[in-house]
């Protein structure tokens, strides 16, 4: 089809309208905010390059456009950033995606006679979309900007525990006592705690954002997860109060949205990042001098642990528990060493599965760890 | 100018259509999808069979696959086009895959039997009545035919007006137009080099002739009769807006003889070079038989119906072009109580590809908005 500029907006604004429905619709702003951006990134390459270069438009070009739209998409919400879950995010363009195809080949040819003729532009229902998709979507991200979170800005060290019961965002400080959180939509950005039973304690809440967040001297879990769903990232945790002390624990949230654990660094605690009846993906982090094991994906959980590095950890690198289902793979597992106990499947195994567990591992590198890959009581490991 | 004549008796219907081709099937269709009732319209022409003219000229060239794409159908709106009722019928997914690539072009048999079904589903046969008209008299309100009416709105579909033949191949006993049944003799010479004289060139190669194209001018190779951004505002904007001497020189341009890029085709025609069966000349030779592929005349004068309709009204023309407004329709012979529309080829001026499918359409499409608009 050859689109004229104004035909090819027209198109894209009435076509917009079906993913525009659905983000108000499952009541999350970041699809709002993510249709608004589509629809800018869209416009911006309709009158900037595609009105130019493309005169006439073969169905199959709508390929290539739409890749290329997804990936300035995906760019921009990295750069802003939308903290936004990726498969619902891939979901959303999909739809928006398949609309603009549906719309152009057959709804609006169906519905306008002259819907090719006029190179796309659709008279006064155009003019009508022109204006009630913008309002529609300033509404969307106005809304979504004044019902934002507040943002609280912590000065110097704080005396704690915080206890957090409403949606708020926290940036920077020092804490000392720790952070309890108890409501949904709650950020940390750039707070350090200091001591604490957790340093973070996050229990039936879900888009909690801990970003950015250090936590130092915890005296049980640097990070403590309990029936919630959250997003960890760029974290550090060390310096423990005590040889029990776990660096990470997301436990019995199964049901919740999936969490991630992203780019922390997790060091001298007991267990460096560990997960009980989880899903959670484990990604890129930097965990060492673990006293009992690196990373732990336990108890029936279905979990991922890839790109991570785990150094000199005591007895067990990377494990697979209690009939969980893992995928292990591009991770590095250097210098894991033998326990004294003797136990012999603490014996310096860099990735190990134990007890009913299902470990799909590829891709990962083992750097000095005695007890290579291995697989105890009834385990499997697939590579 | 004449505007204005003693009012006949008002008829129950609104529209009329003059001419039973491809466009006035188009045009039916249209009206019928905007609503209007069968006794609303009538359609005066000679077939019954709104194909029957367009098909016997695709028989005599053995044409197998239309020229145009998947929206090359009559049906009133774009979608579904053929090459989805194509995979539907077929449970085949290629024709879609083939669309979506630029690939499909439906074969004729398929786009005849869709035509039919458009006839029987709009019910154009109701309305038809056999009848050449003659004369038009615009009159207060409407338009008379031939004593007929008046009309508020006429779409004039009236297709060529007969076929071209080059002076001096007139009274050759060896020409035959490539539109009217023929075999093929030993030694062929083609003259032309548009769609018909290339389907013509592989026909006769096929029934192992060999063939001399006889052509003032080498064809344009492009997919369809004119650019893609001139079937669309994109490029019709530019046109419209352009002075008419300029509009009558994109009309001349586009007149030149052209046929689609086809690698097979190519193929064909080299090997049959290379055996010395093909060859390309500038002047007629000995040949046993000519085949004028010279297509149609051209032009409103050829048409004694325009003809009389512009000397009559004095209507506004630019060389072998009527001049129409960018609706198709005739400015000085239409205003808010009624229409006059030109479609097919005679409405080249609002719209370079008029005597394709599309260009049917296209003036169906503001034929039946003007209708609606004084209902």
């Amino acid at each position: 089809m050859s689109y004229t500029l104004k035909g090819r907006i027209e198109s894209r604004l009435v076509s917009a309208l079906p993913a525009l429905i659905v983000a108000f619709a499952i009541h999350r702003w970041w699809a709002v905010y993510l249709v608004a951006i589509m629809l800018a990134v869209g416009a911006a390459l309709d009158a900037t390059v595609y009105d130019r270069l493309i005169s006439y438009q073969p169905a199959w070009l709508a390929v290539p456009l739409g890749a290329l739209e997804l990936a300035l998409l995906y760019g921009i919400m990295r750069a802003i950033p939308i903290h936004a879950p990726l498969d619902a995010a891939l979901a959303l363009f999909a739809l928006a995606w398949l609309s603009a195809q549906l719309f152009a080949h057959a709804a609006l040819p169906r519905l306008q006679l002259t819907y090719a003729e006029a190179g796309g532009e659709l008279g006064r229902s155009g003019v009508l979309a022109a204006v009630l998709v913008p309002v529609l979507v300033f509404i969307g991200v106005g809304g979504a900007y004044a019902t934002r979170a507040p943002m609280i800005h912590l000065h110097g060290v704080v005396r704690g525990p915080i206890v957090v019961d409403r949606a708020e965002t926290l940036v920077g400080g020092t804490v000392r006592g720790g952070i309890v959180i108890r409501s949904s939509h709650v950020t940390l950005r750039h707070v350090t705690t200091v001591g604490g039973v957790n340093g973070i304690d996050v229990e039936n809440a879900t888009h909690v954002m801990l970003d950015h967040v250090r936590v130092l001297r915890a005296e049980t879990d640097g990070i403590h997860v309990r029936n919630s769903g959250v997003m960890v990232e760029h974290c550090m945790v060390a310096d423990p109060a005590g040889p029990w002390v776990q660096g990470i624990d997301i436990s019995y949230s199964i049901g919740r949205p999936t969490s991630m654990v992203s780019g922390c660094t997790v060091a001298g605690v007991r267990e460096g990042i560990v997960t009980h009846s989880a899903e959670v993906n484990v990604m890129d982090n930097h965990v060492l001098d673990t006293t009992l094991r690196g990373i732990v994906l336990g108890e029936m959980s279905m979990d991922m642990a890839s790109g991570n590095d785990v150094e000199s950890a005591q007895g067990v690198g990377i494990l697979c528990l209690d009939h969980s289902m893992c995928q292990i793979d591009h991770n590095v597992v250097a210098g894991t060493k033998v326990d004294p106990s003797g136990d012999p499947a603490r014996a310096g195994v860099a990735i190990e599965a134990q007890y009913y567990a299902q470990a799909a591992v590829g891709h990962n590198t083992v750097i000095a760890s005695p007890g290579g890959t291995k697989q105890y009581s009834s385990s499997t490991i697939t590579r | 100018m004449s505007r204005a004549g003693a009012a006949p008796s008002q008829t129950a219907e609104r529209a009329a259509i003059v001419g039973s081709g491809l466009t006035a099937l188009a045009a039916f269709a249209t009206l019928r999808h905007g609503g209007l009732a069968h006794e609303e319209i009538v359609v005066f022409g000679t077939d019954a069979d709104p194909t029957e003219q367009w098909s016997r000229q695709a028989a005599a060239i053995r044409q197998r696959q239309m020229r145009s794409e998947s929206d090359g159908h009559l049906a009133p709106a774009d979608f579904p086009g053929l090459a989805l009722r194509a995979a539907w019928r077929r449970r085949s997914l290629r024709p879609l895959l083939e669309t979506a690539s630029r690939g499909y072009h439906p074969r004729v048999d398929d786009f005849l039997a869709h035509a039919a079904e458009v006839r029987a589903r709009s019910g154009f046969d109701t309305s038809f009545r056999r009848r050449r008209i003659a004369r038009i008299e615009a009159v207060d309100g409407g338009f008379v035919l031939d004593g007929d009416g008046p009309f508020a709105h006429v779409f004039l579909a009236t297709g060529h007006p007969g076929r071209a033949l080059p002076d001096e191949l007139a009274g050759d006993p060896r020409v035959v137009h490539a539109y009217e049944p023929h075999d093929y003799a030993s030694h062929v010479a083609i003259v032309g080099a548009g769609m018909a004289a290339a389907a013509e060139w592989q026909n006769a190669l096929a029934a192992g002739s060999s063939v001399v194209s006889v052509r003032r001018r080498e064809p344009v190779r492009q997919a369809l009769n004119v650019p893609r951004p001139l079937f669309s505002r994109r490029g019709l904007a530019a046109y419209h807006r352009s002075p008419r001497e300029q509009h009558a020189a994109t009309l001349r341009r586009l007149s030149a003889p052209s046929f689609p890029p086809d690698e097979r085709f190519d193929a064909l025609i080299a090997s049959a070079a290379a055996e010395g069966r093909f060859h390309v000349a500038a002047q007629l030779n000995g040949a046993e038989q000519v085949i004028a592929a010279t297509g149609f005349r051209r032009g409103y004068r050829h048409d004694a119906l325009l003809a009389g309709l512009v000397d009559r009204h004095e209507l506004d023309v630019h060389d072998r072009w009527l001049v129409l407004a960018p609706d198709s329709t005739v400015p000085g012979l239409t205003d808010e109580r009624r229409t006059l529309s030109v479609g097919g080829v005679a409405g080249q001026w609002a719209f370079p590809a008029a005597d394709t499918i599309a260009g049917a359409k296209y003036a169906a499409r503001r034929f039946l908005e003007r209708v609606c608009r004084t209902r």
